[in-house]
Order: C-alpha cells, then structure tokens, then sequence
C-alpha cells in the first residue's frame, strides 16, 4: 500500500534532525558574542568543519585573491555575521543527502547554491538597511527547504509525476495538502532545532509567500528572499535539476520590489 | 519540465525568469519527446508565474511549439499573461506572430474540443475585425455562444456586466488557427464543423483519435456539419466511408447536414449512402426529432450492440490495473484501501443514490475501459488534494474527478508500456449520477472489484 507522505511521515523526519553538533554550537556561542579567535580555536577541532570552512571560502563566488587557509584569518575576514551564516550554512551541509534522489543535484552545486544565495542576500540587507547578525543568517534556513522536500518526496517520484501530469502542483502545495504541513513548516522546526533565532524562522517561513499574517520589515524580507530564491532558481543549473518546480512562485508577492530587486541583484550579476 | 495536460490541452508552467540562458534547460530531450508523444489539440506556454522574459527565452518555447503544430497539426501558442505582457509579446514578434495568444487558459479551452455538452456566452472583442469575426466563427463551432462587441466603447460596457458571461475574450490572438476540424458536443451527438474544399488533407484535420475515443466512450452519433463544404473530392470521400466502415463495429451512425451537391459529384452521395453515411438538410431536422435521434444512438450514450468479451490479456493486466486504481486512491487521500469481493459479471451497484461515476476507456494493444463508482465522500476527498479545499461545488468535483481518472488512465498506461502493451487513453468521463452511467454499461461484462475505503464502498469494473 502506497501513501505518499503523511504527517507522521514528516514528524518522524523532524524528529530525526540530528541536533547541531556540540563543537559548531560552541563556535557559533563565540561567534555570536563576537569572539572570533576563540571560534576560530574551536572550530579547529573539527576537521570537517575546518575542511569545509576552508572550502567554501576559497570558491570562486567568495571572490578572494589568494587562497585563505588558517581558521583564524578566515574567521577575521568574514566577521561575525558571516561566520555565523557560513557555520548555519555548514549545518544545512550536514542535512543535505549523500545522494540526491528527486531533484538532480550534486553537493558542489548545492553548495553554490548556498553561496550565491548568502552573497545577494547581502547585498540586498545592506540595499535596504537591514543587515544584522540574524537578518544575514535567515537565508541558510532557507535552502532546507529543498533538501526537506528531496527527502520527503525521493520514494514517491513517479506517483507525484503522475499527480503533475495532469494538475501543476508545486511540491510544497501538494506536501501541505496531503498533510496539512509545508516544507517552509519543517524548516521552522529545524531552526528551533538548531537554536537559530525565532525571527530567522519567521522571515524564512513567509519566504514562502503564503503567509498572509506577517508584516513590517519582516514581509519586506520575506518578498526579496522569495524573489531572490526564484531569481536563483531560474539559473540553468537549477532549472534543469528540477528546483524551479518545487515550491510555487508568488508573482504578486514580490510584484513591487521587482524593480528594485533587479537594480540590487541584477546589477551586481552583470558587473560580478 | 513536462507540460501538465487537461482535456486536450496541454501546458508548460515555467516560473520565474526566462531568458536565452536558461530556457533550453526547461525542455530536455525527453521532455521533447514526452511533449511530442501528446495526445492533444493545444499545446500551450504559460506565463502566469513568470515575472521576466525575453525575446530569446520565448523563442526556445516557441520552436517547439511550431515544430509541433508542424507535426500534429494542434494550436500552440502563450497563455495566462496580462495587458503590458500582451503588448510586449506583440512588439516582439510583429507581424510574423504565427502562434496564438490567449490571456487565460480557460478562454484557450474554449477554442478545442471536449466531451462535454457545455455550451459557453462569452463577451468577444478585438480592435481587428478579422481577428474578431475568425474568433467568433471558431468559438461557434466549439459550440458556444460569442457575444461580439463591434466597438471598444461597447465592450467596456458590457464589461461592466462580468456575471452575464462565462469569460471575457481580449488581449488575445488566434494565429495559425482552424487547423483541425472544430468539434462540439451537443446531448449525446457529436457534431464535427467542416468547410470549403474537402481533399486528402482531411485525414491530418480531422482528430481521428478524438473520434475514436468518443466511440470508446460511447458516443454513437456523429454529425458533420457541412453547411460550409463547397465540395469534395475523392480523396474525401475515401476517408469517410473509411470512417463510416469503422464506426460500424461500434454501431456509430454517420450523418451530413448541410451538404449540397452542387459542385460535388452527385454519385459520391450514393457512395456515401452505400457506407451507411446519411444526409439531412437541417441540424434540427435530427437534433429535435427525438425518435430519430434515439435510432441514431443520440439519447443516450449507450452501449455497442455488439457485447465484446473480456479477452485473456485483459485479465492478465487486471491486477495491476486495480493496483494503479487503488494507489492512486490512496495517494489522494491518504487513506487504506481493502479488497471485499472479485467478480466476473455485469456492472451492478448497490446503493445507486449518493454516488459519482467515471469511465476512462484505453485503445490500442489491448483495449478496454475502467469504470470507477465512488461514494461522493470518497470522491470529495480524493479531489481535495487538487482543488485545495473541501467544496461541494459539484461541477468542481466531477471536473476534478476527471483529473483523477486521468492519473489513474495514465498510470495504466504507464503499467501496460512496461509490458510492451503500447496503449492510448480515452477522455475521462463523469456522470453525475449512476444512472447515465447504468444506460452506457448496462450490457457489459466485466470483472467487478468491490473495495472498501475507510468503511465507505468503492467499486472499480473492467470491461471492454
């Protein structure tokens, strides 16, 4: 017997979220009281950590010259709020599959995935003023929202293509229906999980463009962080493993930032 | 990305931004090919969730769409856009639009064929008159009735009237159009609108599969309204009583209304009398003589005469057929399904009252027709999932229950390939209650699964 993903699916998914590892929890602590030489010392602990620190900055999307390898000049030339976004980033790394199974994606481009995304969202925060240590770190979560879905839907592939043939369902729209819970819920769950800021929770959450209750500076970032997903998510890479289709684009929510939003980003693409 | 089919249009949804760049990573070669494999008479893009594109992103979409249209002879064109994009679309391709542009997807479904009698008022305009007339012309033979606005000062007039109209028609372009016999459904008759000068490109207009899965689905009479032929050559006149011939196993009837023989040779008449084909004068002359009518095969939809039996192939596929019905079931609504009883007999059910009814019928290697009884709790539930809430607007639910029976048609389809069983699906078909569907099944044998879903009966019949 065949059910695609019930409640109990999800909360079993959620339940078994491993919880931040003890050193990344110890270096966030310092990182977000701002000592950085001391993050630096205990992320040295863990060597794939420091592997993927080192990593992840050296690509080209970070834009450095030379290459950067100690932990405590990496630490200094990202600052708190980066730091604090590239260990949420390595969190959501450890969440991500071995092997993607529904969307056709391999760990490098999800990483750049993860790296284009931190890199605008930047710029826009700093477009509209609103850069601080949780505003930068919201748009990690967001990327667990496709490795959510992945997860989810993997061993229902054909029976949801079935579904799509005949009704343009997004995944989170037919997630929601079958069990009342979107992928943007289980990524909330999985901010609570990591300890990560209640407001990055919430900006992330009405990324999906659904929530009708949010409002203030916390929808002007759910807008430009829902464009800023479909603006990456319409790069060919993306389209063709099949991220464009998974969660619905809200054109009207995002209808009077577009303008702005490609002054901000689309401007910074063509002189990157 | 694959085109999401309804009815017999089928449609792309990209989303987001569209350019030259990415584009071409929205269709692979498999999605060219799936496309291309379609059973459809439109093929549409839409552009509702598309906030940017250009000129060059279009034109990816749009080379597939005409090499398409070259192919299968179907309507193509954009959909779901608004004024600016409208214009927009205009200036980039000028005159050398050859594709349509229709502003919703629900005014492109009045423009093909259904199985539905579903006569639609709709409020027409466009600035061009030949634009406006070919518009109205083409949405007549689909059956429905265009309220055309000759003035922009009219139109926004009656406008102000929305209620009055099933949509309101503008921003919208028919390119390339006509290119396949308009077809509508009137009662239990399909009537087939053909015109000018009938040679052998007749076999590429007329939608033979349409034809076929109508006879699948029961339809007995066929009316080819012929008001408008100025003649037609021999060519034409082999193809129909080709058509006569194969709708004799089916007990179709055949009838032209309209046809005169001024410039057609008077012996063709003769040859199509001989393949059974018969001629009347007047579209009332058969549509309001009950009695005639019901000789046809036009009261009802009923069955063939001719009882076809259950074939050994048939019964081998059964199980998976039931196993495609049932997980589909249970995808939809999340709930067990359990087998009660498997019998060899004619269609009966038990307790008629309360419930939906729906056929789908596949052709080809094997042949046959599932036929599906559900209690409309069970059917309201399996159609949340598509229409996002619960609702007891009946013509939502048996419209997306014909969605589901889709899926269903598709995963048998689906199940019967891996068994190199290469079968085409039929239209779904609904019925309100179960006695529309009694009058079709009545004489048919077949294999009746009764299975319970969360203590409500659900019955599932497989016959030919």
């Amino acid at each position: 017997m065949l059910h695609v993903v019930t409640q109990e699916k999800i909360l079993l998914y959620i339940q078994n979220i491993p919880p931040a590892p003890t050193i990344v929890k110890q270096t966030l602590d310092y990182v977000r009281v701002g000592d950085l030489t001391k993050a630096a010392k205990c992320a040295e602990e863990d060597p794939a950590l420091k592997l993927y620190l080192k990593t992840l900055v050296n690509r080209p999307i970070y834009g450095f010259r030379n290459e950067v390898s100690d932990l405590s000049q990496i630490f200094s030339i990202l600052g708190v709020s980066t730091a604090q976004q590239i260990l949420y980033n390595y969190l959501m790394s450890l969440l991500a599959p071995k092997a993607w199974g529904l969307f056709s994606l391999d760990n490098h481009s999800f990483y750049d995935l993860q790296a284009s995304l931190s890199r605008k969202w930047e710029k826009i925060l700093k477009h509209l003023q609103l850069l601080n240590h949780d505003t930068e770190s919201a748009i990690t979560l967001l990327p667990a929202s496709i490795i959510v879905c992945d997860a989810l839907f993997t061993e229902h592939k054909s029976e949801v293509e079935q579904l799509r043939a005949v009704k343009a369902l997004d995944y989170n729209t037919i997630l929601y229906r079958l069990s009342k819970l979107s992928l943007f819920d289980v990524c909330t769950e999985i901010g609570t999980k990591w300890e990560m800021s209640p407001a990055i929770s919430r900006i992330v959450h009405a990324a999906s463009g659904v929530d009708s209750t949010i409002a203030g500076n916390e929808k002007i970032l759910a807008q430009w962080m829902h464009l800023l997903l479909f603006y990456e998510l319409s790069q060919s890479t993306y389209v063709s493993a099949g991220l464009n289709e998974f969660v619905e684009f809200q054109i009207e929510f995002v209808q009077d930032i577009y303008e702005s939003f490609m002054q901000v980003v689309g401007n910074d693409e063509s002189n990157s | 990305m694959r085109a999401t089919v309804k009815g017999r249009v089928a449609v792309f949804h990209p989303q987001g931004f569209l350019d030259g760049n990415n584009a071409p990573s929205f269709l692979t070669i498999d999605d060219i090919k799936a496309t291309e494999g379609l059973n459809i008479d439109m093929l549409l893009v839409s552009l509702k969730k598309v906030i940017f594109f250009n000129k060059n992103g279009l034109d990816v979409f749009i080379r597939l769409l005409i090499s398409i249209r070259n192919q299968k002879h179907i309507a193509v064109g954009l959909c779901d856009y608004d004024s600016a994009k409208f214009k927009t679309i205009q200036t980039f391709y000028g005159s050398t639009l050859n594709f349509s542009l229709f502003r919703t997807e629900k005014i492109a479904e009045l423009f093909v064929s259904t199985n539905k009698n579903d006569s639609k008022t709709v409020l027409l305009y466009n600035d061009d008159p030949s634009q406006r007339s070919a518009m109205a012309i083409e949405l007549f033979d689909y059956g429905h009735n265009p309220v055309i606005a000759q003035s922009k000062k009219e139109f926004e007039e009656k406008k102000q009237s929305p209620d009055l109209y099933y949509a309101v028609i503008e921003d919208t372009y028919l390119g390339l159009f006509g290119q396949k016999v308009a077809t509508r459904v009137t009662g239990n008759a399909i009537i087939y609108t053909i015109g000018n000068f009938l040679d052998a490109e007749i076999g590429n207009t007329f939608n033979i599969a349409y034809h076929n899965n109508s006879l699948n689905v029961g339809f007995r009479l066929f009316i080819f309204d012929a008001y408008k032929v100025v003649s037609m050559n021999v060519h034409a006149l082999n193809f129909f009583t080709k058509l006569a011939s194969s709708g004799a196993e089916y007990n179709a009837s055949i009838c032209f209304v309209g046809l005169t023989f001024e410039k057609t040779p008077k012996s063709f008449k003769n040859d199509l009398e001989d393949a059974g084909i018969m001629f009347f004068n007047q579209m009332e002359d058969i549509l309001k003589n009950k009695e005639l009518l019901r000789e046809l095969g036009g009261s009802s939809a009923t069955s063939s005469k001719n009882v076809r039996s259950l074939t050994k192939g048939l019964i081998n596929e059964l199980s998976g057929l039931i196993d495609a019905t049932v997980s589909t079931l249970a995808m939809m609504t999340n709930a067990k399904a359990i087998k009660e009883s498997m019998n060899i007999q004619l269609l009966e059910i038990k307790d008629s009252k309360n419930q939906y009814a729906s056929s789908i019928g596949f052709y080809g290697d094997l042949d046959g027709m599932i036929i599906l009884v559900f209690p409309k709790n069970i059917a309201k539930k399996a159609c949340e999932l598509l229409i996002g809430e619960a609702t007891d607007n009946e013509e939502l639910i048996l419209d997306s229950l014909a969605e589901f029976v889709n899926i269903i048609g598709g995963r048998a389809k689906t199940l019967l390939s891996e068994k190199k069983n290469r079968v085409d699906i039929t239209l779904p078909r609904t019925y309100m209650d179960v006695d529309s569907l009694m009058e079709m099944a009545q004489n048919k044998k077949g294999v009746q699964v009764n299975l319970s879903f969360e203590g409500s009966h659900f019955t599932f019949f497989l016959t030919r």
